[in-house]
Order: structure tokens, then sequence, then C-alpha cells
């Protein structure tokens, strides 16, 4: 009855030192949000101010669209529309091929992640090159995120050493992280003077100006669009704001939540294509608006990625991000895995003690822990519900709906006491695995209360 | 534009229960007794530096002392004399990738995080991140205390490209160490007179 998440959380778990790390170490990131929160008087209000937004902007989202393309367009930007993965890799392959680009320059993107955009280039002969440094390291590994912000937070740093070694020509056994980081520097910047073309993700989209807004701590995403003449956004339709107005309120919350930091060291904003260049934004779809007015799971659209319900989680810090089966892990990933599909992302279900904690440090308040019970309770409908659980909750309503029967069994609980570990500890006791269950106690509350009279507050 | 007229006609108004915009309460943001002082400060907190250019002092002078070794030091500012070049003349901005030094102007500075907003005033905006070091002289009369009190004053401008930069680039992508200089300027300096 183990869910593919706890069958991969039992293999993470195995490298004690590791694990241990990967706990304290996202912890740490989280206690760096909370100084940085506390440090913000209005901090609660702030989160309910960017709720409220964002909650306005999804009912209308419709509207903003428009708004936000056509003043896009206004400004000499390409505004593009795709309903699907498939759709957006097709609209950016295009805009490459006509432009016969042959290296694509990219900044860390989850967007492009989720439509398998890297692949599906590669295949048709373009060199794509990512340049978030914990991206570039994943993609010389031919691995992928295992955080949306930290990407490359399960990596230690003898493994880069070892790779940097063999992809960079860097000294032999040096794994001191600025030196791999200016070696990958050195490294990347070849690459940043030799692409053809730049792309970005985007933080938010601004409705009112039709300007595209990223954040970055390296300074890849500028790197790479002030170098290049073409400039390609892969925006999801749930990034737009009204205006600069809103956008304050949100990279107040942003840096913050995400790393503990006052801001990112970038916050880019374009507007207009470089000069004598072009800026191409595609808008994707991609099964978020079917979300929108599904009134249980909509506040998922309000995310903004900061990544702190996943720094927040019991679960992912002791899990990591590779034991969920969606590309996206933790609380939120949870959630977009349902909304994708139930029948296939069902056992991340399971990666959650319902502790709520991710409720209260998302910067716009999504109900992340009410949704993942929300999706629990309907589990038999998409016939994922564990069959033990279900044969075990049946039995216990029989016996809890047949009063004499249930004085019976619980009169001879204690004698699981005494039974033999095997017939206690086993496969069919979940509650058993890897811990001591407690121990039934000799009399049942029920028979003391009956003798009420006779105890005393010392028996 | 078939993809576009499913997707907006995909997402129904919830006009039951619309919040107005107008509507939404806007908090009262924290301030500070001195911004330019907390300015400094977290400014050093973000890893980047800023400094007080005395009364008298000489920009050019001070700047000299800062970064004694550049040699190629890019900025297209009148005021600022020890420039070797000015790099509004590069039409290719792939030539700027040995610059040491830039100096720019910077129009804004937010006190709570240590943002400076520059909307493009280079020719060449790769400036802002190719160069190994970047100053940026900001008028201490456009100190503000946070973001909301930036964005009021950015909203209605007209920009191509506006960047507001806090501190040196950074990552901490290797086992969450911190590492100054990952692709942009490996120090940052803000002026203020």
């Amino acid at each position: 009855m183990s869910t593919k998440h706890a069958k991969a959380a039992k293999r993470f778990i195995r490298n004690r030192e590791q694990e241990q790390w990967h706990n304290e170490t996202l912890w740490l990131v989280r206690q760096k949000r909370d100084n940085m929160a506390m440090r913000i008087p209005e901090w609660e209000e702030l989160r309910e101010q960017a709720n409220r937004i964002k909650a306005h902007t999804v009912a209308e989202l419709a509207c903003y669209l428009e708004q936000f393309s056509s003043a896009a367009e206004n400004n000499g930007a390409i505004v593009h529309w795709a309903k699907d993965a498939q759709e957006h890799n097709e609209i950016v392959y295009d805009i490459l091929k006509q432009h016969q680009v042959k290296k694509l320059i990219k900044s860390k993107s989850m967007l492009t992640e989720e439509c398998l955009l890297n692949p599906y280039l590669i295949d048709k002969g373009i060199e794509v090159v990512e340049s978030d440094l914990g991206e570039r390291i994943l993609q010389l590994m031919g691995e992928h995120p295992s955080h949306i912000v930290m990407p490359a937070i399960h990596k230690k740093r003898e493994e880069v050493g070892k790779l940097f070694e063999e992809k960079m020509d860097s000294e032999k056994d040096n794994s001191d992280p600025t030196y791999l980081t200016h070696i990958a520097r050195k490294y990347l910047r070849k690459e940043f003077l030799t692409a053809d073309a730049a792309m970005t993700g985007a933080n938010f989209g601004i409705a009112q100006t039709g300007e595209v807004v990223v954040c970055t701590n390296e300074g890849n995403a500028d790197m790479g669009t002030s170098l290049c003449k073409l400039h390609i956004v892969s925006m999801g339709i749930e990034k737009v704001i009204p205006d600069l107005k809103s956008l304050s309120v949100f990279t107040r919350l942003l840096a913050r939540s995400a790393t503990g930091q006052p801001s990112t060291t970038y916050t880019s904003h374009y507007r207009k294509p470089i000069e004598g260049g072009e800026m191409h934004i595609v808008i994707v779809d991609n099964g978020r608006s079917k979300i929108q007015h599904n009134f249980n799971y909509e506040r998922i659209l309000y995310c903004i990625r900061c990544g702190a319900c996943m720094n927040t989680c019991p679960v992912y810090r002791r899990s990591g991000g590779y034991s969920y089966t969606y590309f996206i892990p933790g609380p939120i990933g949870i959630n977009l895995g349902m909304l994708k599909s139930p029948k296939k992302y069902s056992d991340n279900l399971s990666a959650c003690s319902l502790c709520y904690s991710c409720n209260n440090v998302c910067p716009v308040k999504v109900n992340l822990a009410d949704q993942i019970y929300r999706w629990r309770q309907r589990l038999n409908l998409f016939h994922k519900a564990s069959t033990t659980k279900k044969l075990m909750s049946k039995g216990m309503k029989f016996i809890f709906g047949h009063p004499a029967l249930y004085g019976a069994v619980l009169k001879i609980a204690p004698i699981i006491n005494h039974l033999p570990r095997f017939l206690v500890y086993n496969k069919l006791n979940a509650w058993g695995h890897g811990r001591e269950l407690p121990r039934f106690a000799g009399k049942s509350f029920n028979s003391m209360w009956k003798k009420g009279k006779q105890l005393t507050i010392n028996n | 534009m078939s993809s576009k007229n499913d997707i907006i006609k995909n997402l129904n108004p919830h006009y039951s229960w619309t919040l107005k915009l107008a509507d939404i309460k806007t908090v009262e943001a924290v301030k500070f007794d001195n911004p330019v002082a907390e300015f400094l400060e977290i400014s050093r907190f973000v890893g980047g530096d800023a400094v007080l250019l005395n009364e008298g002092e000489d920009v050019n002078a001070l700047i000299k002392t800062l970064y004694p070794d550049a040699v190629r030091i890019a900025s297209n500012l009148p005021e600022i004399t020890i420039a070797s070049f000015n790099p509004d003349e590069t039409d290719d901005p792939h030539n700027l990738n040995d610059v040491e030094l830039a100096i720019v102007k910077g129009e804004l500075g937010v006190a709570e995080n240590g943002c400076v907003w520059i909307p493009q005033n280079v020719r060449q905006k790769a400036l802002y991140f190719i160069s190994e070091n970047l100053v940026i002289i900001l008028d201490k009369n456009k100190i503000v205390n946070n973001m909301h009190e930036a964005y009021e004053r950015v909203a209605g401008n007209d920009y191509g490209f506006g960047v507001f930069i806090s501190g040196p680039s950074k990552t901490a992508d290797i086992e969450q160490a911190l590492v100054i200089g990952a692709h942009g300027a490996k120090s940052v300096r803000v002026i203020i007179n």
C-alpha cells in the first residue's frame, strides 16, 4: 500500500547524512524567510493584499490577458498564444527557424520544463544552453530540477566538482563553490557571447503596460537578452497582474519568501525589443484555463513560484524533490500534479502530514493543505484509494456500529501487547513501519467510567 | 489566432464575487526615519556597497580610489572624466565584454532592499551586466522608503527596458554556499551625491 512517493522517499532517506543536510539546509532558508518577514510589520497585511489582487486578477483573467497582449503589441512585441505544450514548442521552434538560430541561451523557466521544450528543440538540431548555474549543472548531468528555486539542491559540491573537471577543465578535486562558480562564469560567458537567441520565463506580466518582469540573482536572463537580438518569453496565463502598483506588492513578497533576501539582485522589466531586434511573448494555457473556474482549486493559479512551501514542508525536506512523480515537487507540486492528471499523480498525495505550514508561509495565501485534504477525500472517485485502508475502514465501521462487539474487542485488545512481534509488526500494519506502537491500556476508559465512583485520581 | 480565442473563451469571469481592484485595501508600508542611512546599511547586507560623496569631494577621485587598477572604464556621463571610452559609440554589445568598470546613473534608490532603478540610459543595456564592476551614481534626494513608493514613481514613465539592481550578481546553487559574481557584475557600488 506504499505510494510511489513513499517508496522513493525510502531510497532518499537511506543516505542519512544527505537527508539530514537537505532537511537542515532548507530549514535554514525557511528561517531566513522568517527573519525577512519579521522585519516588515505589515507582512501579514501584505500577504492578504497579494491574495486579494490575485483573486481579482484570476477572476477577470480574460480581460487582463487581452489588455496585456494589446499593450505588449503596442510596445512592439510579437504575441503568440499556445493552448498546450505542443503548440508552445512549435511556436518557439518556428521563431528560431525563421531566424536561423543555432544556439539558444535560456534562463530558468519552469514552464519550459513543463512543456519539455529542451528535448523538443535539441531533437530539431538546436543547441540549447541553460544559463542558470543550477540548471546548467543539471543539464550537463542529464537531470531535472528537484526544487523550483534551488534546482540543484540535491547535489553535493563534490559531484559538481567532478562534473566540471570533465566538462569545463576545472582543477582536479577542487570542489570549492566559489572556485566552481567562477569557472562556470567563464564558460557560460562564452556561451552568452556566441548565442543567437535568448529565452526567458516570466515572473510577472503587467497588463497595463504590456511589459514582462523577470527576477534573477545571477543576471543570466539579462546577459542573454542584452546580447542577442532575439528574445523569446514563455509565460503562463496566470502570470498576468493588473499594473505596476500591484507589482510592488509581489516584488516585496517574492524574494523574501523564496530565499530570505529583501529583493532579488535583478528585477528586470522588458517592455520593448532591443535596438534592431525582436521580442516574442508566448502566452501558454496548457490546462490552466480549466482551473480558473474550478472553485475548489482556482487558488492554485495565484502561486508566484517562490518555493516557500517546499522549504517549510517537513515531508519535502526529508524526502527530496525526486520522490514526487510530478516535475514540480512539494505542496504546490502535489496540487498541480492532481490538476494535471489525478490518476497519474495521485501517489504524491501521501507526501503530506496536513501540518498546514505551507498555508502559513505562502505569500499569496494559496490554501495548499486544504486542497491536498480535498483531493484525498476524492481519491476513491479516481479508484486510487488504498484497498487495505478501505477494508480497514469497512471493518472499523462495522465494529463502531455494534456497541456490544466494540466492548468485546476493547476488552481483548490488550492481548496485542503480548502477541509475538511478527503478528503485530508486519506488512498489514502500516502504522508499525519504522515506529513502535503505543501499548494498549489494561483497562479501557469505558470500563473505568462505569466504575467511576470507586476511582480516585491516584489510580 | 484560434488558440487565443479558445483560451479567452475558457476563462469565465467570476462576476458574482469579483473584487474591484480599487477596493482592495492598500497596506501602510514601512517607512524609515533616515532612508539614506537605511539604504547604506542594506546595500552592504545584499553584498554591495554604498558610499556618500562628501561635499566638495570629486566623484572621479573617489572611483579611482575604489577601483585603482581598472583601465577599461565605460561611461556616457559627462561628469565622469576617468572613463576610457563612451560605450554609446559601440554598435555591437559583444564588444563590451572586456569592460572592467562601468559607471552609470541610477534614477531611484529603495531603502528597504537596496534596489536602484535604472531605466535604460545607455545605448547597450548589456553594459549593466557584462561589466566586471558597476558603479551607480544616485541622487540622495531620490531614495524612497519602499517598493510601493518606487513603483509609484516608475509608473507612467516611458522606458523600453528598466531594471532594479540590488547588489552584485550572486548565486547559491552549489550547496547553498553564497558566491558573489555569477554572471553579472562582481561588485556593485552606489555613490550617493
